[in-house]
């Protein structure tokens, strides 16, 4: 795969690619940082303009097709899969049935099965509290286990 | 026109170009005979006598002045010695081609139509360059510029550029000094060895320029370089050195530099303001009634070098080795005249050459730019009469060819 840059006076920079058969595609960065794409099919054919984009838009597409774009993912969705078992972040309210109370007096593990590897606090993130360690409200608590435990767990939280 | 008058004339001014601008857009033209038409149609000359009320005052040669310098600025800035060495053989070619057929041309119309040898040799230069911001505006909105053709057009276009700055060091200089062979002598020397220092920084004096810009404020950088654009320029001026040809060094200095693309995005605004001025103080300056007697030469000449510039376009696409069809393509984009024949044409009004010269040069670039953008819009029903012709048989073994 070849890729073929020129400069084009006045204007910027121009990349051509090959896209197999004799089909290339053609960039052309503008330097007020305008993209523009265009595709042509063969050497004797015209350009066809693909898209016209702005810097922002191009930069946001580069990473896209790179494979490298994220985007911010609410903590409130996120679960990680650690084989059958996933790992929750569930809210403590204010009217939670285990605020006030240690994790041995809720009882938790007993009952759902779902162990509390850390407490997020406000700013500070408490890594495997003991069994002491008493529960209270605005605490998020970090949970692993399997999907049916933690709905057992969230329930026993409210 | 009194000091209380100048924000009311700048106004006007402004406004005009403003809504020549606008009329040029919807019709698919280029501005600049609609900056010049608006020059006309407002100026002391103007076929409406209730419309003459922009004068060319001191403002307007001011901002005039700073189009120039701005102008070749960045036609400098965009001179890129890598385009013209990466394929100098194709270069070479086309490009001399393009110089001695069209310049030829033009001088040899010169002496026809009666004119000294020296407004001789402004002629050629008129009718040899071809309009880059013409040529460049349209290759973007038509898409050829992602096509070969534009390449080679663009190849050309930097070697007439490198042309007619050389050009103008020494023709500047001829036609600004005084009469006298040993006057003459001086004012070409000195401006050869001006033009020459500005030539080294350019080349050598990269790292030096490098740090003589690297601000970070946008604002910081915009002075600077307007402030040493028009410094330099006026150094020149003084010294009897076309201002234009230091600019298009100084640009060329900066464009060797990472500053370039900032200039780009900094810069273009200031230089499309004053380089509309520049383009409506040259119809200022133009008395349509000059039209009349021009009218036939202009035609004849725009005849004549539209012929000789397909001829050299075409030819100059076949040394690119373009195949047929494109080189059809490279020929039609070369007729557009613009701005640099209207800085010929100004230089020619400053030495006070004949009137009818400046004139010409006008009325020339009125009707080859239009039909320089007509001829470019047109080019797929010209291909096609073209291939009928026995141009761009559509040959699979056509096409790209390594030069």
């Amino acid at each position: 795969m070849t890729v073929y840059e020129t400069d084009v006076p006045g204007i910027g920079k121009k990349f051509e690619l090959d896209l197999g058969g004799s089909a290339r595609a053609v960039v052309l960065l503008h330097h007020d940082g305008r993209v523009e794409v265009f595709r042509r099919e063969s050497p004797d054919a015209d350009s066809e303009k693909v898209f016209d984009l702005t810097q922002g838009q191009a930069n946001r597409l580069g990473s896209i097709l790179e494979g490298a774009y994220f985007e911010a993912v609410s903590t409130e969705e996120l679960s990680v899969p650690l084989g059958d078992a996933i790992i929750e972040w569930v809210d403590i309210d204010e009217d939670s049935a285990v605020a006030g109370r240690t994790l041995a007096e809720s009882d938790l593990r007993n009952v759902s099965g779902v162990s509390v590897i850390a407490v997020q606090r406000g700013e500070e993130t408490v890594p495997n509290p003991d069994a002491e360690f008493r529960i209270e409200p605005g605490d998020i608590l970090v949970a692993i286990g399997t999907r049916e435990q933690q709905a057992v767990f969230a329930e026993r939280c409210r | 026109m009194a000091g209380t008058g100048v924000l009311l004339e700048a106004g006007i001014l402004f406004t005009a170009v403003a809504v020549a601008g606008a009329l040029a857009w919807r019709l698919g033209q280029s501005v600049i005979p609609a900056y010049i038409l608006a020059g006309v149609l407002l100026g002391p000359n103007s076929p409406v006598p209730p419309l003459r009320v922009v004068e060319t005052s001191e403002f307007v040669t001011l901002l005039q002045e700073l189009g120039v310098v701005l102008l070749l600025f960045f036609i400098g800035l965009h001179f890129s010695p890598s385009s013209l060495l990466e394929r100098r053989q194709s270069v070479l070619r086309a490009g001399v081609l393009d110089l001695g057929l069209n310049a030829s041309v033009g001088f040899v119309a010169g002496l026809l139509l009666g004119f000294t040898l020296l407004e001789a040799v402004v002629l050629s230069g008129v009718v040899y360059i071809s309009s880059s911001a013409i040529i460049t505006k349209s290759l973007i909105e038509l898409g050829w510029i992602a096509d070969p053709e534009a390449e080679s057009i663009l190849g050309v276009l930097v070697f007439e550029d490198l042309v007619i700055a050389v050009y103008l060091a020494v023709v500047a200089a001829v036609v600004l000094s005084g009469e006298g062979l040993t006057e003459t002598a001086t004012a070409v020397g000195i401006s050869v060895g001006f033009v020459g220092l500005l030539a080294i920084l350019a080349f050598y004096g990269t790292g030096l320029v490098e740090r003589a810009l690297d601000v970070r404020s946008d604002e910081l950088f915009l002075l600077r370089i307007v402030g040493a654009a028009a410094l330099i320029g006026g150094v020149a001026l003084a010294l009897g050195v076309s201002e234009a040809v230091a600019a298009f060094f100084l640009g060329a200095a900066v464009g060797g530099t990472e500053h370039a693309a900032r200039v780009e995005r900094v810069i273009t605004s200031e230089r499309d303001l004053y380089a509309a001025v520049f383009f409506f103080a040259i119809g200022l300056g133009t008395d349509p009634g000059t039209f009349g007697a021009v009218a036939l030469p202009v035609l004849a000449l725009a005849v004549v070098s539209t012929a000789s510039k397909l001829a050299s376009g075409y030819l100059g696409g076949r040394a690119y080795g373009l195949s047929e069809r494109r080189s059809v393509r490279m020929a039609l984009a070369m007729v557009a005249r613009g701005e640099f024949s209207l800085v010929l044409a100004a230089l020619a009004v400053q030495a006070d050459m004949d009137p009818t010269l400046s004139a010409l040069a006008v009325g020339y670039v009125l009707v080859m730019s239009v039909l320089g953008t007509a001829l470019m819009g047109q080019s797929a029903r010209i291909e096609t009469l073209a291939r009928r012709a026995g141009l761009g048989e559509p040959l699979a073994a056509e096409g790209e060819r390594a030069a």
